[in-house]
């Protein structure tokens, strides 16, 4: 090959060096952010002066904090479900379904991944208030379930995909109803796809700010929405004290999946 | 055989315009080893796909014991079927793949262990059971496929091809599972393949399948002795194929020039055929023999190779017409190799084992 790894010489330095280098610029923002919140500086003074855990303290304190913490995992949770539910369903028509249209609605169903997000968020928040969903949980799991619904369909159709109809057929003959070979046999094969789906269509939801901003009310703030407000109004560790728990617990998220797929796939 | 067991009665499967089934009828009784032959394509699957109700006939009937299974779903037609892919189920273990069909039954826990048990036995792999299919050979699973599909006693297995994906030696091995196993069951199966070693091999009876059609049916002996065809000749078996020109039949006895301009004669035509049609004469490579017979059945040749092979040997002579013949003399020490080489010997042919064909 062309770029065979092992024969690039000098190129393999570079190479080496360049990704390391993308690599940090994407990450060392995240650990400035963790070191400054264990920073006593309350001006974010880098280096910290000193180190303090008090930002953690006023953070847990502050019941608005736990609330916006509790309210986006609720509706992530919520998202989740029901785009995993109904991206089951997508994947089945989609990988299954032999109708015209198809793969228009694939394209249909993946648009949010690749929508600008503000367009979305300006559309779907003018047609809620409308209808009177804006501010509500329910319009912020619709929107949030619409946005996740890419994330979830594209592991189960791959996971499907991989999955031989056939396997379904001998569970029909055995004398399995349709129903009940899906269920008893498909579902537990594909379940890595299903799994995957569902912690992404999680976090999809759980770290989404654009469409959460315009939704949001001043009851019902998400995490990142609290996390944004307080940035606006003043600048305290405290906003990067919550930044590294988001952080944190989607790091923790993504290491559970890890194991668990790797599990799972034994 | 007085009653009939399963009847197959003009089904006819088309997609669109292409029709993949042709008006196909078989009567198949009770406990016999029956075998759909054909080359790829030729509606196999689909004819055990409309008994299996994967595909609904686009006409005709299936019927077992008198009663059409055409409105009965898949799922209650208590039909075994063994397929071309590995079909276990990756999330159970092979024992709990084996009891599936039990479980879904709803029969109960002491039966289900006990069958499992059995038919683990029958495939011989009882030291498997908490295995998942993943640590099987492909060899193995297919035997588990044949434990599953048997475990609810059906009244038929089907099975396509199930040997296909497996190497020569292990292919073989599995077919003598696959027999030992239908004598000592008695169920009826329909078995699928392309391969034709594998249908004589294994079956009582052997459907040849061709573009749709049954092109003959019978046992191996009829279709190897008593092909209806050249398709049938050609497939089965090996065969050598000479052009000629019929010249007439008497009583029953044809005579025919072949292309090198020698005349044979004494040969069973299997349908009348006018003074100067072309026609095809087949030989199998074990009818020829280099031992001298009568000069009726004798043909020129030039030989252009041999090779020993223990207990043949297969010769390639040409005829001055420049037609190869294939020939498989048994190799006994009065046959040595350097007697056999050399132009212008004369092959002698078993008229028994040759057929006249229309070119
Ligand atoms: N679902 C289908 N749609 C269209 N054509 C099909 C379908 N299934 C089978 N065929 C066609 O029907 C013919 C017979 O197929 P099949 O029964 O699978 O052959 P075999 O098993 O003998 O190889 C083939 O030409 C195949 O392309
Ligand atoms: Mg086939």
């Amino acid at each position: 090959m062309l770029l065979d790894y092992d024969r690039l010489g000098w190129l393999r330095a570079a190479l080496v060096g360049f990704t390391a280098a993308v690599a940090a610029f994407l990450l060392l923002p995240v650990v400035f952010i963790v070191l400054l919140s264990f920073g006593s500086s309350r001006w974010l003074a880098f280096p910290p002066p000193g180190w303090t855990l008090k930002w953690y303290e006023q953070l847990f304190a502050d019941s608005t904090w736990i609330d916006a913490a509790l309210t986006s995992a609720r509706i992530a949770a919520m998202a989740a479900v029901l785009a995993v539910v109904i991206g089951l369903f997508a994947s089945f028509a989609l990988v299954r379904g032999e109708f015209r249209g198809r793969q228009l609605l694939r394209g249909l169903l993946l648009t949010p991944m690749v929508l600008p997000v503000v367009v979305f968020a300006i559309a779907i928040y003018a047609f809620f208030l409308r209808i009177g969903l804006a501010g509500t949980t329910i319009g912020f799991v619709i929107a949030h379930t619409i946005l996740a619904l890419p994330f979830a369909i594209i592991p189960i159709t791959a996971a499907l995909e991989g999955f031989d109809k056939s396997i379904e057929d001998a569970a029909i003959v055995c004398g399995a109803s349709p129903l009940q070979a899906r269920l008893r046999i498909t579902l537990p094969s594909i379940r890595i796809g299903i799994f995957s789906a569902a912690i992404f269509s999680f976090l999809a939801s759980w770290d989404e700010v654009v469409v959460a901003i315009f939704m949001a009310s001043p009851t019902l703030q998400t995490l990142p929405v609290k996390i944004w407000g307080s940035l606006r109004a003043d600048l305290s560790p405290v906003v990067a004290a919550a930044s590294s728990l988001l952080v944190g617990l989607t790091l923790c998220l993504m290491i559970v999946t890890a194991l668990l797929r790797r599990k799972l796939s034994r | 055989m007085t009653r009939s067991f399963l009847s197959i009665r003009a089904v006819r499967k088309t997609f669109g315009a292409f029709v993949a089934v042709h008006d196909v009828t078989i009567e198949v009784p009770k406990g016999e080893f029956l075998t759909f032959l054909g080359p790829s394509g030729s509606g196999k699957s689909t004819t055990l796909y409309a008994i299996a109700g994967f595909q609904d006939p686009t006409s005709g009937d299936v019927l077992l014991e008198d009663k059409s299974l055409l409105s009965v779903p898949s799922h209650k037609r208590n039909i075994g079927m063994v397929f071309q892919r590995y079909t276990l189920f990756p999330n159970l273990s092979v024992a709990e793949n084996v009891a599936f069909p039990l479980r879904v039954r709803r029969r109960p826990d002491a039966e289900v262990k006990r069958r499992v048990a059995d038919m683990l036995a029958l495939v011989r792999l009882e030291n498997f059971a908490d295995r998942h299919p993943g640590a099987l050979s492909g060899g193995q699973q297919q035997r588990v496929a044949l434990a599953r599909a048997l475990a609810y006693d059906p009244p038929i297995l089907l099975m396509d091809e199930p040997l296909s994906a497996l190497d020569k030696k292990l292919r073989q091995e599995i077919q003598a599972e696959i027999r030992r196993i239908h004598r000592e069951t008695g169920v009826t199966i329909l078995y699928v393949t392309h391969d034709q070693e594998e249908a004589l091999h294994l079956s009582d009876r052997i459907a040849l399948f061709k573009e749709g059609r049954i092109e003959q049916i019978g046992t191996g002996e009829d279709l190897y002795l008593r092909p209806a065809s050249e398709f049938v000749a050609g497939f089965i078996g090996n065969s050598n194929f000479l052009p000629g020109e019929h010249l007439e039949t008497a009583a029953g006895a044809a005579t025919v020039r072949l292309a090198d301009g020698s005349i044979i004669t004494g040969l069973t035509a299997a349908e009348p055929f006018s003074r100067g049609q072309k026609v095809r004469l087949m030989v199998r490579p074990e009818a020829l023999s280099l031992t001298p017979g009568p000069a009726s059945t004798a043909l020129q040749v030039d030989i252009v190779d041999t090779a020993f092979f223990g207990d043949r040997r297969r010769v390639v002579a040409r005829t001055a017409s420049g037609d190869e013949i294939d020939v498989r003399p048994t190799s006994d020490a009065t046959d040595p190799a350097g007697a056999i080489a050399g132009s212008g010997r004369r092959i002698y042919f078993d008229p028994a084992l040759a057929f006249l064909f229309p070119a």
